[in-house]
């Protein structure tokens, strides 16, 4: 059984929005699975239909073989959840946070108490426990707010770009904590509009784009499949021409001091044919360099535009304000 | 976790918060409906000599109407925060912890409830400090808190319903000027029979008259069955219908998020 399945759905908000146009995937148990796109691509209205707060148009989803649409409630028992803003409190303290997370989850008071300091010492939260949440950084947030979703010892949990808004140690923090889950076994499916987050913490990439999937695949596989790999060699100016028609139709384009560029479709594994053909059409090759593809370039091949590598510049809470002005779905995203 | 117990450490969660912004959640209702009060006592108390005034004091006749008041100067704090909730994702939280919606609105409910006693006490003791009797006693003064907490209940529903339909934290606020004419267009300030003619029909028709003549009943007296029946009747009907329109318009914020 995978841990998640999806088929075929969609989403189409009242006033026209199309969020998902028909997504199919499915995560199996113990993968981290990336959900890479831009802002807007859908990633967080995938999120709110898989962790039931929010109904699709059409298709189905499953989460450990519960229905969420028809089995909401066993479906809210399996998994955790952190969405796209840390949702605190900002009048409670980190361990009321947690306090009553456990009391809602079914747990009794004692029990509750303990499982709150359980998590406050492993998410390092211990020394700021009975502070309020306003004067949180935004990394505690953060922390507090995936601890909150771990109270039921999820199967499943989603995080719904956790890193957003962070600064490089937060989100290094976020990112060890990730792996540390990934070590321990659990399924986790992270969405992220980082390139680098992706490849460095998933095991497959589902890349989504205007609220569909442009591919599937490991960070490996879709550079393989997508990508483009740059093979640099110096030759003497006489030998241009050589090499242009040993590579052909390769496209070759001229660098600087001598140095020419072959692009070749693919990972490296093409890169010594490539090579090969060049030396042996006869070209003294008297340097060589290799730049392997780039899950950027995948994503720019895929989506015919580059992604957002820094979070700087776009402040989201004005967006927000702006999508409720205008009728738009207000939510975390789309 | 059982609807009953969620709603115990919602409320709980409620009262904590509001003894963290004491000023906010309880002294912020008493401020108008004493000023009012006060100034209304001291400035206008000749009124009472006006043929068919029932009463010598203006201040015994001003005091239950404007407890009552203070639902309507009081509410809106819980209506606000519920929104709050909404647009931090603290709401979505609690739906993943299988919080029942009414579960939620009636905490909600029941802090706004909380929040008038203090006020409705204050306003008590100023009113006895300026001379009023309470001739029906303790039985009188236990009904007029539970009619305030219930009227408070039914008036805050408006804001519910305000704040849930445009999701805007905002919005609630600018229901607040709202006690204004219904304080005017109702017993409040002198007897029916010393309004205009257009103004008593309106009056029939605006809730907070009955609260008023309500009010009246149970502190001046005479205690009878008539108006406290109307009040309460009124109040439950104000409360279920607004509360009915609240879960719909709650139901509808969740998925349309």
């Amino acid at each position: 059984m995978s841990a998640i399945e999806v088929d075929e759905l969609t989403k189409h908000f009242v006033g026209g929005v199309r969020a998902l146009e028909g997504v199919t995937f499915s995560v199996e148990e113990g993968e981290v699975f990336g959900y890479l796109g831009r802002n807007g691509a859908g990633k967080s209205t995938t999120v709110r239909i898989l962790t039931t707060l929010l109904r699709a148009t059409s298709g189905t989803a499953r989460v450990l073989g519960h229905d969420v649409a028809t089995e909401p409630a066993a479906v809210r028992k399996v998994f955790g959840a952190a969405l796209q803003e840390a949702a605190l409190d900002e009048l409670m303290t980190g361990r009321e946070h947690l306090e009553m997370a456990a009391r809602l989850a079914g747990l009794g008071k004692p029990a509750s108490a303990e499982r709150a300091a359980e998590l406050l010492e492993s998410f390092g939260l211990k020394a700021a426990a009975d502070r309020i949440a306003a004067g949180y950084s935004g990394g505690m947030r953060r922390r507090l707010d995936v601890a909150m979703a771990m109270v039921r010892r999820p199967e499943v949990l989603f995080l719904d770009e956790p890193t957003t808004g962070l600064d490089p140690q937060g989100r290094r923090a976020v990112w060890e904590l990730i792996r540390d889950l990934r070590d321990a076994g659990s399924t986790v499916f992270l969405t992220t509009q980082y390139l680098a987050e992706a490849d460095e913490l998933s095991g497959r990439v589902a890349v989504v784009h205007d609220g569909r999937i442009a591919a599937i695949g490991t960070s490996q596989e879709l550079k393989d499949r997508l990508g483009t790999t740059t093979v640099r060699v110096r030759v003497a100016p006489a030998d241009e021409a050589r090499v242009r028609e040993a590579v052909a139709p390769d496209v070759v384009a001229p660098a600087e001091d001598g140095w020419l560029e072959v692009t070749v479709a693919g990972g490296e594994a093409a890169v010594p044919a490539v090579v090969g053909r060049i030396v042996g059409a006869g070209a003294a090759v008297d340097g060589l360099s290799i730049r392997p593809p780039s899950l950027e370039d995948v994503f720019v091949g895929l989506t015919g535009t580059q992604i957002e590598t820094s979070a700087g510049g776009v402040d989201v809470g004005n967006v927000t304000a702006v999508r409720r002005s205008v009728g738009l779905p207000s939510g975390h995203g789309r | 976790m059982s609807p009953f117990g969620q709603l115990r450490l919602l409320l709980f969660r409620n009262l904590r918060e509001g003894a963290r912004n004491p000023v906010l959640a309880y002294a912020l209702p008493i401020i108008i409906p004493l000023a009012v009060l006060v100034l209304v006592a001291k400035t206008l108390y000749r009124v009472t000599d006006l043929p068919g005034f029932p009463t010598d004091n203006y201040a015994e006749w001003m005091t239950p109407a404007i407890i009552m008041l203070t639902a309507m100067t009081g509410v809106g704090y819980a209506a606000t925060s519920l929104v709050i909730d909404i647009q931090s994702g603290f709401l979505d939280r609690l739906r993943l912890l299988d919080v029942r919606p009414p579960a939620l609105l009636l905490s909600r409910v029941l802090f706004d409830v909380v929040r008038v006693v203090p006020a409705g006490v204050v306003l008590l003791i100023v009113g006895l400090l300026l001379g009023m009797d309470l001739n029906e006693g303790v039985l009188g003064i236990v009904l007029l808190f539970a009619l305030l907490v219930l009227w408070a209940a039914a008036y805050g529903g408006l804001y519910f319903v305000v704040a849930l339909t445009t999701k805007n934290a905002q919005a609630p606020l600018a229901l607040a000027p709202l006690f204004l004419p219904l304080q005017f267009l109702s017993t409040q300030f002198v007897p029916r029979v010393l309004l205009p003619g257009w103004v008593q029909t309106i009056a029939d028709w605006n809730p907070f008259t009955y609260m008023v003549d309500a009010s009246r009943a149970m502190t001046t007296g005479p205690l009878t069955f008539a108006p406290v029946a109307k009040a309460v009747a009124v109040a439950v009907a104000m409360l279920v219908v607004t509360q009915t329109l609240s879960l719909r318009a709650y139901n509808r914020a969740v998925q349309g998020a």
